[in-house]
């Protein structure tokens, strides 16, 4: 079993959920940066983040979300996370991350993140 | 609350320079944390400091060449009051502690990613010590105090 998969499911309004399961860290972070990187190039910017199933994140895992938000805010979007594990949150408070970006409970919610309808 | 009481342990793990290692040695801490006693909460966030640690080594000590030819050597111990993290390696010096806390909102302005790993390790840890010997050893310990309750604990107000 991979360390890391990433599903990813097309929410219209040029919207993406991508949600990453298993281990975000110095040996995956490359395949969510991947995952992001792709979703730039389809001039997709407003991405949400459901990380329930995401068991552990180191700084590398981080990393990719802190490399582009501001990349997504530009274009007029933006990386919304939801509901992440206790674990997960405890690493973005440790980082001080949780004052930072955008956090939902639910998808519903991180919708009201985005600036405009997508459009 | 009663205080807490490690078991006396020393456990090591050698393992190859490579990422695809790194699941393996967070399982090695999870469990030897757990034979010590270490609570949950700590536990988890030794096996972050850990892992921050050697993954810093496996990018920063070797050439990318180099990747799968070296050991990083990580031995744990704990007494009643403390858990001691040392971790080897035969690679180029670096020295994480002369490395400056991030100012994180400008990170996520600027998208870098450099110091985290670093950072997450001061925050967890009580001490952070580093020593080098050309062409023989780097040496990172890390020191995680379990004093009773009422007693100042320098790493203790990290989470707020």
């Amino acid at each position: 079993m991979p360390q890391l998969t990433i599903n990813k499911k097309d929410l219209g309004n040029n919207t993406v959920l991508l949600e990453p399961v298993g281990c975000l860290d110095a040996h995956t972070f490359e395949k969510m940066e991947q995952a992001i990187r792709g979703l730039f190039k389809e001039k997709v910017f407003r991405i949400i983040v459901s990380l329930p199933l995401l068991d552990y994140i180191s700084s590398a895992g981080a990393g990719v979300f802190i490399g582009n938000i501001t990349p997504a805010q530009e274009k007029g979007g933006n990386i919304v996370l939801v509901n992440p594990s206790a674990n997960v949150k405890e690493v973005f408070d440790l980082l001080g991350l949780s004052q930072i970006f955008p956090m939902a409970d639910d998808v519903e919610e991180a919708l009201t993140h985005f600036q405009d309808d997508g459009t | 609350m009663p205080s807490i009481m490690l078991n006396k342990i020393e456990r090591k793990l050698v393992v190859v320079n490579e990422t695809k290692n790194l699941k393996l040695l967070r399982n090695f801490v999870t469990e030897v944390s757990g034979e010590m006693n270490v609570p949950l909460p700590e536990r988890n966030k030794i096996i972050l400091a850990v892992d921050e640690a050697v993954s810093n080594i496996i990018e920063h000590a070797y050439d990318s060449s180099h990747e799968g030819k070296s050991e990083v050597e990580v031995i744990l111990l704990s007494e009643p009051d403390k858990v001691v993290i040392t971790i080897k390696d035969s690679g180029r010096e670096f020295d994480p502690t002369e490395i400056e806390d991030p100012d994180i909102r400008m990170h996520v302005n600027e998208g870098r990613k450099n110091g985290l790993g670093i950072f997450l390790m001061r925050q967890i840890m009580d001490e952070v010590k580093y020593t080098f010997r050309a062409g023989v050893e780097n040496q990172l310990v890390m020191v995680k105090y379990f004093k009773d309750e009422g007693e100042d604990s320098p790493g203790k107000d990290f989470a707020e």
